[in-house]
C-alpha cells in the first residue's frame, strides 16, 4: 500500500520537458553516430597508409634556410612513426639532409613541421622529400 | 474532426503521463551530478594520449561494438544500481540514451578545450573516433555520478516510502555480474590504453604473473567480504566458504574478461603470442578485479 502510494506520489518514470529535451538531443546524437558508424563499417576497406611529404621555403630571422614541411596520409589507415627525409639540392647536387619523425599520421591527415638546413638559402636550392619508413599502429 | 469529451480527457491524461511535473530543480541537480561524475571518472582517459590515438587507429567495427557494449553496460548499471528504484525498462533505456548523449557532448567539449579536436584541420573520422571513444567512458561516469553522488535528492519522507521500492533493485547473482563488469571496465579502461601495461607484462617473469593473479584474488576477497558488511550478512554462515569461493571466482573471471575486452579494443593483442596476451590480461586484471569488486559495492 505504502509502495503504491509512493509510486503514485513520485512516479519514477515521470519526466519533465527538460528531460525529454535532453533525451531527444541525445537520441539524435546517438542515431547520427550509429548511422555514421554503420556507413563507415559498410564502406570500410582495409587499406594501407599512403604517406607523402611536401616542403616549402619558410625563412625566419634566426633560421634563414628553414622549410615548412607537411606530411600527408591519403591512405586508408593510420601510419605510425613516420620518418621523412628531406634532401637539399643546390645546383643539382646533394648538399644536405634533414629528417623529421612524425609519431602518428592518421588517414586523411596533414601533419606540419619544419626542417632547418645550415648556411644561406640560394635561388638554386631545391628540396626533395622522401618517406623513409613508417609502421602500422 | 470533433473530439469527444472522453477523448479530450484521455488525451490530456496521456500528455500528463508523458510530460510529467517532475521539478526542474531535481532534473538540473541530477544532470549536475551526472556531469560531475562523468568528468570525475573519465578525466584520466580524457588526458591520456594513447586514448586519443585509439580514436584514429580503431576501425569502424570496433567503434560500433564499443557503442553497443557501452549501451548494454549502461542498461545493466541503471537497472541494478540506478538511483530511481522501480523504474520501468523504458525509463532505463531512455536514461541510458540520455547518459550517452551527455557523454558525447562532454567528451567533445573537453577534447576541444584541450585542443585535441581541430574541426577543419582534422579528418571527420579522427574527430568522430576520438569523441566516441572518450564519450563511452564519460557516459559510464555520468551514470555512476547520477546514481552515487546523491545526498539530498530525496526528501526524508521520500526516503522512508522508497525503502520498500529499494528492495526491488536488490540485484541477484546476474546483477552482481553486470555491476562487476561495469566496475572492471571503468577501472581497467583507464589503464588499458597505456604502454605501461605492455611493459609490465613483457618484463614480468611467470612468478610475477602468478603473484599478480593471487593479489587480484586477494583484493576481490578483501573488498567484497571484509569491507562489504552488507553483502557478508546476506550469506548464510554455513555456506560462507562456498559463496566466498564462488563470488571470488566469478568476480575475477569477470575482471579478466573485461580486461581482455579493453585490451583487444586498444589493439594490444595484435601480433602477440597467447602467453603475452595472457600476461597483459593478468596485469590489467589487478586493477580490473578491484574495479569488479568495488563495482558490486556501488549498489550501496
Amino acid at each position: 500500500m505504502t509502495t503504491d502510494k509512493a509510486k503514485r506520489k513520485h512516479n519514477p518514470d515521470e519526466k519533465n520537458w527538460l528531460e525529454w529535451l535532453v533525451f531527444c538531443v541525445s537520441l539524435l546524437l546517438l542515431l547520427s553516430i550509429l548511422g555514421y558508424l554503420v556507413y563507415q563499417v559498410s564502406s570500410y576497406k582495409a587499406q594501407d597508409p599512403d604517406v607523402y611529404a611536401e616542403a616549402q621555403p619558410d625563412p625566419s630571422v634566426m633560421a634563414p634556410n628553414r622549410y615548412q614541411v607537411a606530411v600527408y596520409n591519403k591512405g586508408g589507415s593510420t601510419a605510425e612513426e613516420v620518418i621523412t627525409e628531406f634532401i637539399l639540392y643546390t645546383d643539382g647536387k646533394e648538399k644536405e639532409k634533414a629528417e623529421l619523425m612524425t609519431a602518428f599520421s592518421p588517414k586523411d591527415s596533414k601533419q606540419e613541421g619544419w626542417v632547418i638546413f645550415s648556411g644561406q638559402p640560394s635561388d638554386k636550392d631545391s628540396v626533395v622529400a622522401r618517406i623513409v619508413s613508417f609502421k602500422k599502429p | 474532426m470533433r473530439i469527444l469529451p472522453e477523448n479530450k480527457y484521455s488525451t490530456k491524461l496521456n500528455v500528463n503521463r508523458i510530460i510529467g511535473n517532475r521539478p526542474l530543480r531535481k532534473s538540473l541537480k541530477e544532470y549536475a551530478r551526472g556531469i560531475t561524475g562523468g568528468l570525475l571518472f573519465s578525466f584520466p582517459l580524457l588526458f591520456t594520449m594513447e586514448v586519443w590515438w585509439a580514436g584514429f587507429t580503431a576501425t569502424p567495427e570496433q567503434l560500433l561494438i564499443l557503442v553497443l557494449v557501452t549501451y548494454l553496460l549502461l542498461l545493466g548499471y541503471n537497472r541494478y544500481a540506478g538511483m530511481r528504484p522501480g523504474v520501468s525498462w523504458r525509463s532505463i533505456m531512455i536514461d541510458s540514451v540520455e547518459e550517452m548523449g551527455i557523454g558525447v557532448l562532454l567528451s567533445f567539449v573537453v577534447l576541444f578545450m584541450l585542443n585535441r579536436l581541430r574541426p577543419g584541420e582534422m579528418a571527420l573520422s579522427e574527430i568522430m573516433g576520438k569523441t566516441i571513444i572518450e564519450a563511452m567512458a564519460v557516459s559510464i561516469g555520468v551514470s555512476i555520478g547520477t546514481a552515487q553522488l546523491s545526498s539530498d535528492d530525496f526528501e526524508e519522507e521520500e526516503r522512508e516510502t522508497n525503502e520498500e521500492l529499494e528492495a526491488e533493485k536488490e540485484p541477484g547473482r546476474f546483477g552482481m555480474v553486470v555491476l562487476a563488469f561495469c566496475g572492471a571496465i571503468l577501472i581497467g579502461g583507464n589503464v588499458a590504453p597505456t604502454e605501461e601495461v605492455i611493459m609490465i607484462a613483457v618484463e614480468a617473469l611467470p612468478l610475477h604473473i602468478l603473484l599478480m593473479a593471487a593479489a587480484s584474488l586477494l583484493l576481490s576477497i578483501v573488498v567484497v567480504y571484509f569491507s562489504d558488511f552488507k553483502g557478508t550478512a546476506r550469506q548464510p554462515s554455513k555456506d560462507f566458504f562456498f559463496w566466498l569461493t564462488f563470488d571470488t571466482c566469478v568476480s575475477y573471471l569477470v575482471a579478466l574478461i573485461a580486461s581482455a575486452f579493453v585490451l583487444w579494443f586498444f589493439g594490444r593483442f595484435d601480433g602477440v603470442s597467447f602467453w603475452t596476451g595472457m600476461q597483459m590480461t593478468v596485469v590489467l586484471g589487478v586493477l580490473s578485479s578491484l574495479g569488479a569488486s568495488a563495482g558490486r559495492l556501488l549498489i550501496k
